[in-house]
């Protein structure tokens, strides 16, 4: 089976010829395989377009350099081995992996393959108004936010903690002294946690020990369940194909941002992103149960979220058949610090990351977008979506969906987060929009900084002047005080004056 | 970088501009005339790169005054949209609850030479060049 583990495919440029790839980087030093495309024989590229001619080959030809150079600009660079510490959680979307044991590591795997990973791709339409065909190097934002989004379809059509049955096995990834066959550990006893003291309050879904599985998930008892969800799973990843009528694809996005004044090729950031995003949930006709609600200054109104999901105050309340209560996705863009993260915030972003009512969280490292997804002791775990891949035609029935998975996952520092980020979160209805406000509000006040990140608050946001503010200039008269009354000179600048609120 | 503009230039941070004693000073004698009010500084985020600069830095507020109206009458002196980004952050590192009252914050956060001070920011943006 082709692996889509970036660092295996990562030489050409993209190309899914892993076994190809990995034969040959046996033999050559790092520093040549960033040239490896070019002296690949020209027979083992995609031979159904061997037919091409000359000229094209040539563009072909710089495409696979630009692409290589582009996955080694954009993260790639280094084929690293992750390392995860056996004896503290890794924590993936509010479930809790303790990688001590075989089982575990297996129902990690699942968990973290089975995550919709959206890459850079190129060769896609071109953009409406722009001479673009690929979105390498701006708009790994819209990828992260896509990322997000997907997992709250994922959570939202999918059976309850579906994976994915053809998951790819881990790559690149060291569970340290972790040896599955080793004797000493053929008991798999479990070493006790320490590197956390703080147990996650989510409930683990550990497998009673008569069904757990043994070395293949096919065991598994929810596996003919999931293997019946393909066909959705199909269908959610077409909704984010590189085409223009994909309701949540790149052409899409784009498109809808405009009226925020972006446009294809400028760099997003995860707050337009999460209103793009609202918006095209808005827009389109293949979800109707599902709304978006993005918080405005760091507050969840949470009488606007009940209109927006309560169908009995809107349309149609007698209609029998429209549900009465839409689910939500729950967006709070923040700001978590000036320059850098602020320290104080690390212990709140894991205890969100801890929830299963969690999405995710798109933000990243500064000017490189990352969707977090959890976590384990200091380090972030991530999806990348700075990886330029071939676009694939969703179009075609049957297409591979192994570029949409990652099989590699990757860390990075807490203290490594850009503070600005978009927190996502998920709930189904109305007695889990309540439960996600209690847990949520809990979670938040473990802050050691004074004030939690962001508030939820009865009511609606115009009844906190916020509409009126913005529309009448009402509210408390603000004037400039004359100066001289406070007895300060005259010649002081004009900017010195206080404003009377 | 931030569009260059003169204010930005001539404007070093408060802090910068005046000694302690005179902010203390100047502290004093605004809190005796209106013992009501807070005396709050708001400054740009020294690389902020879409929210427009603030024509004033100096603004006396009320101690009941909520960081929700607050941050409303800011939005409003930038005329800017609800959809953009806007945070204010205490002493450049942490966010106000919106629920506060301004005399809460005020308590939690004044500086030593008796001003509050808050930073806004919008988001910011990825991609590589």
């Amino acid at each position: 089976m082709n692996s889509v583990s970036p660092s295996a495919a990562q030489y050409v440029g993209g190309v899914m010829q892993d076994e190809l790839v990995e034969g040959r980087r046996q033999q050559q030093p790092p520093e040549q395989q960033g040239s490896f495309s070019l002296s690949r024989p020209a027979q083992t590229s995609d031979p159904s377009k061997e037919a091409t001619g000359e000229p094209d080959e040539m563009d072909k030809l710089k495409a696979k350099l630009m692409s290589a150079w582009n996955n080694v600009k954009y993260g790639w660079t280094v084929k690293s081995k992750t390392s995860f510490n056996k004896i503290s959680p890794v924590i993936v979307l509010g479930h809790s992996y303790l990688l001590n044991s075989e089982d575990e590591v297996e129902r990690f795997r699942l968990a973290f393959v089975s995550r919709i990973w959206l890459t850079y791709r190129r060769e896609f339409p071109q953009l409406e108004g722009s001479t673009w065909t690929t979105d390498c190097g701006w708009g790994c934002m819209l990828r992260s936010g896509q990322m997000l989004l997907a997992q709250g379809l994922v959570v939202h059509l999918m059976p309850r903690d579906w994976t994915w049955p053809d998951a790819q096995p881990l790559t690149d990834v060291d569970f340290e002294v972790f040896r599955p066959r080793s004797p000493a550990r053929a008991g798999g006893v479990p070493i006790p946690s320490f590197g956390s003291p703080r147990r996650p309050s989510t409930p683990e879904k550990t497998l009673p020990r008569d069904q757990a599985p043994k070395c293949s998930q096919k065991k598994r008892p929810e596996c003919t369940r999931d293997r019946q969800a393909e066909p959705i799973h199909h269908k959610l990843v077409t909704w984010f194909g590189d085409q223009p009528p994909a309701p949540f694809g790149v052409h899409q996005l784009v498109g809808i941002g405009k009226s925020s004044g972006k446009k294809a090729g400028d760099w997003y950031g995860p707050s337009v992103v999460a209103h793009i995003l609202r918006k095209a949930v808005a827009k389109t006709s293949v979800l109707h149960n599902l709304a978006v609600y993005v918080a405005q200054d760091c507050t969840v109104y949470k009488e606007d979220v009940v209109r927006l999901c309560d169908l009995s105050l809107s349309h149609n309340p007698s209609d029998p058949s429209s549900q009465a209560w839409k689910s939500v996705i729950i967006l709070v863009p923040v700001r978590l610090g000036g320059e850098a993260l602020n320290p104080s915030y690390i212990e709140c972003v894991k205890n969100i990351l801890k929830l299963e009512c969690c999405i995710g969280i798109i933000g990243g490292k500064p000017k490189h977008s990352l969707y977090f997804i959890g976590f384990q002791d200091e380090q972030l775990l991530y999806l990348d979506p700075h990886y330029c891949q071939p676009v694939v035609d969703v179009t075609q029935a049957n297409f591979s969906l192994e570029s949409f998975h990652c099989s590699s996952p990757k860390k990075m520092p807490f203290n490594r987060m850009d503070p600005s980020c978009t927190i996502g979160f998920y709930a189904s209805n109305k007695k889990d929009f309540e439960s996600l406000c209690s847990a949520v509000s809990v979670a938040l006040s473990s802050t050691k900084e004074k004030y939690p990140i962001f508030t939820f608050v009865e009511g609606q946001g115009q009844d906190y002047g916020l509409e009126g503010h913005s529309s009448n200039h009402s509210g408390p008269a603000a004037h400039i005080l004359p100066p001289g009354k406070l007895g300060m000179s005259n010649n002081r600048r004009n900017s010195d004056e206080f404003v009377f609120l | 970088m931030p569009p260059f503009d003169k204010t930005q230039l001539q404007n070093k941070p408060f802090k910068l501009r005046k000694s302690f004693a005179t902010r203390k000073q100047e502290v004093a004698g605004i809190r005796s005339k209106f013992p009501n009010k807070i005396p709050v500084i708001i400054e740009r985020y020294e690389r902020e790169k879409y929210l427009p600069p603030l024509d004033k830095t100096k603004f006396l507020v009320p101690h009941e005054l909520t960081m929700t109206q607050f941050v409303a009458i800011i939005r409003n002196r930038m005329a800017l949209l609800p959809t953009q980004a806007f945070y204010l952050l205490i002493n450049n590192s942490g966010l106000a609850s919106m629920s506060l009252t301004m005399a809460q914050v005020y308590k939690d956060h004044q500086d030593d030479d008796g001003f509050l001070y808050m930073t806004y920011a919008s988001q910011e943006i990825f991609g590589h060049v």
